[in-house]
């Protein structure tokens, strides 16, 4: 039997590849259904689930022509399809149901975040305690051009905004033209904020990025009046709402059938009642596939290599002739690019901001999920953040749910939830300081240690 | 050889600059401080006078979370984040402690010995939780990238603050207030108590003896070695480990000491206490010059005077909405120009 | 070296994975057809548990929900806790039906643990939950204005009806003083309205707090608020209700609620030579410390407070004896003075709770009992129960007799106000300001 695609001299090899990983992900699949059907029931969606999983994983595809396509482009059908099948999906023991489609949504957008800090922390090797201030500025840009806030100050004034009244006071912009300019925004901001910071050593930049971090919510908080000039950039405490859904407005959705206005956007597609939170999560999707790709391009471009160089060995780096500086502040600007336009589109979708989303605590969450997942690779960052942003905002309330239900006990998960995290910081590092899915270089680098801070012996032993 | 690599001179915006404009800039921005205070001391002198005495008093624990910093980052080079939270898990079993002891409205002997017992128990809790936490999360990491330790002292803190969460609530926790707050003196109606000055009894001698474990004792000796550069030290014939280990436990020991004040003079303490309060006190000890001792306790008294001006003061002050704000803007402000902080030599050292 | 890390990594997931095991393991042969409560009952479909609790019914399969926001987690939490209690009273009493729908109720929580208060996200994903479900039928929240802001159009939106036992914030209802611009059209997109609240605003708070200064004879006063939607609201709204009786407002600043100590505020205070200090905000922002600065720093001044200072049991537990004689104002008559529907409410809740209810948890029962009566009318037709809503006329219900008027603003008004002394609260009396003071 000849399997399509692959030349028949590396059939043996194929062989080889594949049958411990199918006897390994066998044993694992066959033990994970033993468990589910043991704790909650059989459905087919488990059977077909971990077939496709065990497919993905066992399978050498990399062989293959077009090999390296199919585990991409199935997940990515996987999740566009992701609404039609959750419903019918099992129950993990202990976890619950999946994710609900607008637990995904959030996810999907902490994903972005994280894989724009990965940027940072990951490629360039610059700790950055204070990303969420890149996810405030995104969020106040979104607020201040998609919301009634300036409508008072400073004026109305509309382009091609959706869902609201064309006579509504302030500034409504297109959300599309929002998130754009809030990626640039955050960036220049970025740049601004590198420029005098990003020649500090590494645990000096994280501290004065701790402290950007601890101004922004700040200044957003304390804004309503700024500098005592009476103007009012942020609304204080009070925060900006209702900022605007996306859509496309009326003209373009009689033309295309797009929705008008996510938000109170209903009509059936394939056989599904689709809501705005359905198309709030194939936005979402789609933005975070941008990401991932920019990504993934800029980590394989010049500038990339650049950031990589600078990470193992910045005087090497710098004797090689790359410019440091230079080469930081692009690190800079792309991850808070992408965390600009996150906190955009998640200040649109939860059509509000406050000044108390964007605490230290946000910060470490994101840097957690990078961690977790490893740094510097984008699919463990997506791994990573996917299911700390589930376990956030859905995961533990549902783990405290099961075990109370089961045990009659009254343990509040939720309350255990920074210490979790601090647990997983601390656990990943000390064990599996390359995260769950290491970018082989960094792994190299985290076992022999790093090449720039070698010691000379190692001064554990008793030497005294 | 390797560490001396790691220990080039700070690179610094001010390099770019002409020579004068850094020290030029910072001469206007003290001398508007100046003025400033100048002109509110003018206005009122009382509101001033009281106002130093609060921040003395702030500053002066302040710098005693700030010198726990100053050790291990002089020792490790290592921002210990985990240390604020171990002041605030002391300041709460001082909480528990005071009102378990059913302390309040007693006075006399009796009450100082139950401080002074209080301060013994607190001061051995925080110092043995500070060296299990080196023990645990950052032994391991001793010849990882910089970064690993790091992330693991922001991990502990969580874990820390979560403690404090679930032991205490997130609601601030009053303790009983038992130190005597009568006066002491008085000057142009403004009155100084016993609280605040036991506080400053407290931090001198502390202070004193730090330097004088440092700089006169065989183990302070191990410490500046260590501190200096690890290697040589180890050849030396000195434990590292163990010196490092015991640099925790003193840095331990001055948490506990400053969470029992905390708790005694403020009379309120909250799970992210520790945290916010760390982040000053960090700030303190790079302003003083990290690793120098009387600089972390300058960095401090310098903070809490911010603080203390900013909030208080009535001409042309932001207020309390921007203290921290101000904080952190100095933090940024010096890193960027100072690196080396205000008593700091080129090379920060321990001790 | 590797292969000891691997082995202790290994030990470490194994190890999890048993703990998870027999965690769910030992209530498993016991309940097996039993799910979490995310599965639901029967013909309505549960929220989700992450945020909500189990649904509660009668013996009949419900043919709808109704939820209840508030936040369960922090400061507030013994409150909340009591006033969903409060609802499942109500519903159990009317053996939980509405005419004839046969309900089901679950409580929901907006909060998490580490704000220890109500979250932005998580209110806004509870409002497509509740909004996103048609078996749910009425939501009774929220309890802090910011989270209704956002919590309001979503709902809106779906004409789902909603009835706040806590929302004080005016420009939820209305314009005029204290509110901004666009408000409240703007969070109504639909443009019906479909939010009522049980609970007097702070037009009428800010009002009564100055008219009880005034009649303290407070000539000068110094304002202090915590810079949040309700707090930097009734301050401002206080400020300018004391300024119009004459009263000298000496300055209005926000407290810091994460700052260790507030002595140089005190000193700025009794420099000011205030005989007053109105506090606008909550005791859950650091108010016990905020109290014994400001008696410690300026130890003459009297502390006034509005409702954000209840439960006043709080307040003293927070602030010690610094506490007394400060004022208290709260929107209602005290519990132990409620008359026939209420008396019989409140006998009846401590007897099945074991305690007195707070004054809020009778506006939570209120409030379950607008909605039921709407309920009752509409159906199980959002919009019909909404617009339901606007018609409710309670004679002698559990706080009294009174209409909800076309904003969705209930016309009963009254403060009353108390005052702590020796630690133990005390009632003073009862606040009404002139509807044309307060709206002129």
């Amino acid at each position: 039997m000849n399997i399509p695609g692959l030349q028949p001299e590396r059939r043996a090899a194929f062989d080889r590849e594949l049958r411990p990983r199918l006897i390994k992900g066998g044993i694992a699949s066959v033990a994970w259904i033993v468990l589910v059907i043991i704790f909650s029931g059989f459905t087919t969606s488990l059977i077909i689930s971990t077939a496709i999983l065990l497919a993905l994983y066992a399978v050498p595809w990399n062989m293959l022509r077009y090999g390296k396509w199919v585990v991409p482009s199935v997940a990515i059908v996987l999740a566009i399809t992701y609404p039609y099948y959750r419903d019918d999906l099992y129950e993990v023991p202990l976890f619950g149901p999946f994710p609900s489609v607008d637990t995904a949504v959030t996810m999907t957008i902490f994903i972005m975040m994280a894989i724009g800090l990965n940027i940072v922390v990951g490629y360039a090797g610059l700790l950055d305690l204070g990303y969420v201030a890149f996810y405030a500025m995104g969020a106040y840009t979104a607020a201040w051009f998609a919301s009634p806030h300036f409508g008072e100050s400073v004026g109305n004034v509309h382009v091609g905004s959706v869902g609201v009244n064309p006579e509504a006071a302030g500034f409504h912009v297109s959300i599309w033209v929002v998130l754009i300019i809030a990626g640039i925004f955050t960036g220049i901001i970025g740049v601004l904020i590198g420029l005098p910071t990003l020649r500090l050593r590494g645990d000096y930049l994280a501290i004065v990025t701790l402290g950007f971090g601890e101004i922004m919510p700040q200044i957003a908080r304390n804004g309503d009046n700024l500098f005592g000039t009476g103007f009012n950039l942020t609304n204080g405490a009070q925060g900006i709402n209702p900022i605007d859904p996306p859509g496309f407005g009326e003209t373009i959705a009689g033309w295309t059938g797009l929705p008008a206005d996510y938000l109170s956007f209903s009509s059936t597609f394939l056989g599904r009642e689709i809501g705005g939170i359905e198309v709030f999560y194939w936005t979402a999707l789609g933005l975070l596939l941008f990401t991932v790709f920019c990504s993934v391009r800029l980590r394989d471009s010049r500038l990339g290599r650049a950031w990589i160089a600078i990470r193992e060995d910045e005087t090497a780096a710098a004797a090689m002739g790359i410019p440091l500086m230079r080469t930081k502040t692009w690190a800079y600007a792309a991850g808070a690019f992408f965390g600009g336009i996150a906190g955009a589109y998640y200040a649109s979708f939860k059509s509000g901001t406050f000044p108390d989303d964007f605490f230290f605590n946000i910060s470490v969450f994101i840097l957690c999920m990078v961690i977790l997942g490893g740094m510097g690779n984008v699919w463990g960052v997506i791994l990573g953040g996917g299911f700390l942003a589930y376990l956030n905002q859905e995961g533990l309330g549902n783990i405290g749910a099961e075990i109370n239900d089961t045990l009659g006990t009254n343990i509040d998960v939720p309350l255990y939830q920074f210490g979790i995290f601090g647990l997983i910081l601390v656990l990943v590092m000390l064990f599996k300081p390359e995260g769950l899915i290491p970018s082989a270089r960094r792994k190299a680098e985290f076992e022999e240690g790093a090449v720039s801070e070698e010691y000379l012996y190692d001064a554990r032993g008793p030497v005294a | 050889m390797a560490t001396q690599a790691r220990r080039l001179p700070f690179p610094t915006l001010a390099g770019r600059l002409p020579q004068y404009i850094a020290p030029a800039l910072a001469m206007l921005l003290v001398l508007l401080v100046v003025i400033w205070l100048g002109v509110n001391f003018i206005k009122t002198p009382s509101e001033f006078y009281r106002l130093f005495l609060i921040g003395l008093t702030n500053g002066a624990i302040y710098g005693l979370v700030a010198l726990g910093y100053s050790l291990v980052y002089g020792i490790l080079e290592l921002i210990n984040f985990a240390h604020g939270d171990v002041f605030m898990l002391g300041g709460m079993l001082v909480a528990t402690m005071v009102s378990s002891f059913g302390l309040a409205g007693d006075s006399g002997l009796f009450l100082w010995s139950m401080i002074l017992l209080m301060l013994m128990i607190v001061m051995a809790f925080c110092a043995v939780l500070n060296t299990t936490i080196e023990l645990v999360a950052y032994r391991r990491l001793r010849h990882a990238p910089r970064l690993a330790p790091l992330i693991t002292a922001i991990g502990m803190s969580f874990i820390l603050q979560n403690v404090g969460l679930v032991w205490k609530g997130a609601r601030p926790t009053s303790v009983d207030s038992i130190l005597p707050r009568g006066e002491v003196f008085t000057i142009s109606g403004v009155t100084y108590t016993w609280d605040k000055l036991i506080v400053l009894l407290f931090t001198v001698p502390v202070l004193l003896l730090l330097m004088w474990l440092v700089q006169k004792t065989r183990q302070g000796k191990a410490m500046r070695a260590t501190a200096q550069d690890r290697d040589a030290s180890a050849m030396m014939g000195i434990n590292v480990n163990r010196t490092i280990s015991f640099t925790f436990f003193i840095a331990g020991a001055l948490a506990g000491s400053a969470g029992l004040l905390y708790a005694l003079y403020i009379t309120n303490i909250r799970y992210d206490e520790g945290f916010r309060l760390g982040l000053i006190a960090f700030t303190a000890a790079v302003i003083g010059g990290i690793g120098n001792l009387p600089g972390a306790v300058l960095g401090g008294l310098l903070i809490a005077m911010i603080e203390s001006f900013n909030n208080g003061l009535g001409w042309a002050t932001p207020g309390s909405d921007w203290t921290q704000s101000i904080i952190f803007a100095l933090l940024i402000i010096i890193l960027v120009f100072r690196p080396e902080g205000l008593l700091g030599e080129q090379v920060p050292e321990g001790g | 070296m590797i292969l000891r890390k691997r082995g202790v990594l290994g030990f470490l997931i194994l190890l999890v994975a048993v703990l998870a095991l027999a965690a769910a393991g030992c209530g498993g042969d016991d309940d097996d057809g039993g799910d979490g409560g995310g599965g639901g009952g029967g013909a309505v479909e549960a929220l989700p548990s992450a945020s909500c609790g189990p649904i509660r019914q009668g013996e009949e399969e419900p043919d709808a929900l109704i939820a209840s926001d508030f936040p369960l987690q922090g400061a507030n939490r013994s409150l909340t806790t009591e006033m969903a209690d409060a609802i499942e009273y109500m519903l159990e009493q009317q053996d939980w039906k509405a005419g004839d729908t046969a309900l089901g109720y679950q409580s929901c929580d907006d909060s998490t643990a580490q704000a220890g208060s109500w979250d932005s996200a998580k209110c806004s994903s509870n409002g497509r939950a509740y909004a996103n479900n048609a078996s749910v039928i009425g939501v009774i929240g929220t309890f802090n204005s910011g989270c209704a802001k956002l919590v309001i159009p979503i709902a809106n939106r779906e004409s789902l009806a909603m009835v706040s036992p806590a929302n004080t914030y005016p420009g939820l209802t209305e314009g005029g003083p204290g509110t901004e611009a666009g408000e409240p059209d703007n969070y109504y997109p639909s443009g019906t309205r479909n939010y009522a609240r049980v609970v007097w605003n702070d037009q009428f708070q800010g009002a009564a707090n100055a008219q009880y200064a005034d009649e303290l004879g407070l000539k000068k006063i110094f304002i202090l608020n915590d810079g949040e939607t309700y707090g930097l609201g009734i301050a401002t709204l206080f400020s300018d209700y004391a300024k119009k009786l004459g009263i000298q407002i000496l300055g209005n600043q926000k407290w810091d609620k994460k700052a260790s100590s507030y002595e140089s505020l005190a000193s700025r205070i009794s420099s000011s030579g205030a005989d007053a200090v109105f506090l606008g905000g909550i005791v859950c922002n650091n108010g016990g410390k905020l109290i014994k600065d400001i008696k410690a720093g300026a130890p003459n001044v009297q502390l006034l407070g509005p409702d954000g200072w209840t439960p006043i049991s709080a307040t003293i537990e927070g602030a010690g004896a610094a506490a007394n004689s400060m004022y208290i104002t709260q929107p209602g008559v005290p519990v132990d003075q409620l008359k026939g529907a209420g008396k019989e409410f409140v006998d009846g809740f401590t007897e099945a709770e074991g305690k007195a209810p707070n004054p809020y948890t009778a506006y939570a029962a209120q409030a379950a009992q607008v909605l039921l009566a709407a309920i009752e009318k509409g159906g199980t037709d959002r919009a019909a129960v909404s617009s339901a809503l606007f018609e409710t006329d309670v004679t002698d219900g559990i706080i009294g007799t009174f209409q909800i008027d076309e904003n969705g603003d209930t016309t009963l008004g009254l403060v009353s106000v108390y005052q702590i002394k020796n630690g133990e609260e005390t009632y003073v009396k009862s606040v009404t300001p002139e509807l044309d003071f307060v709206e002129g």
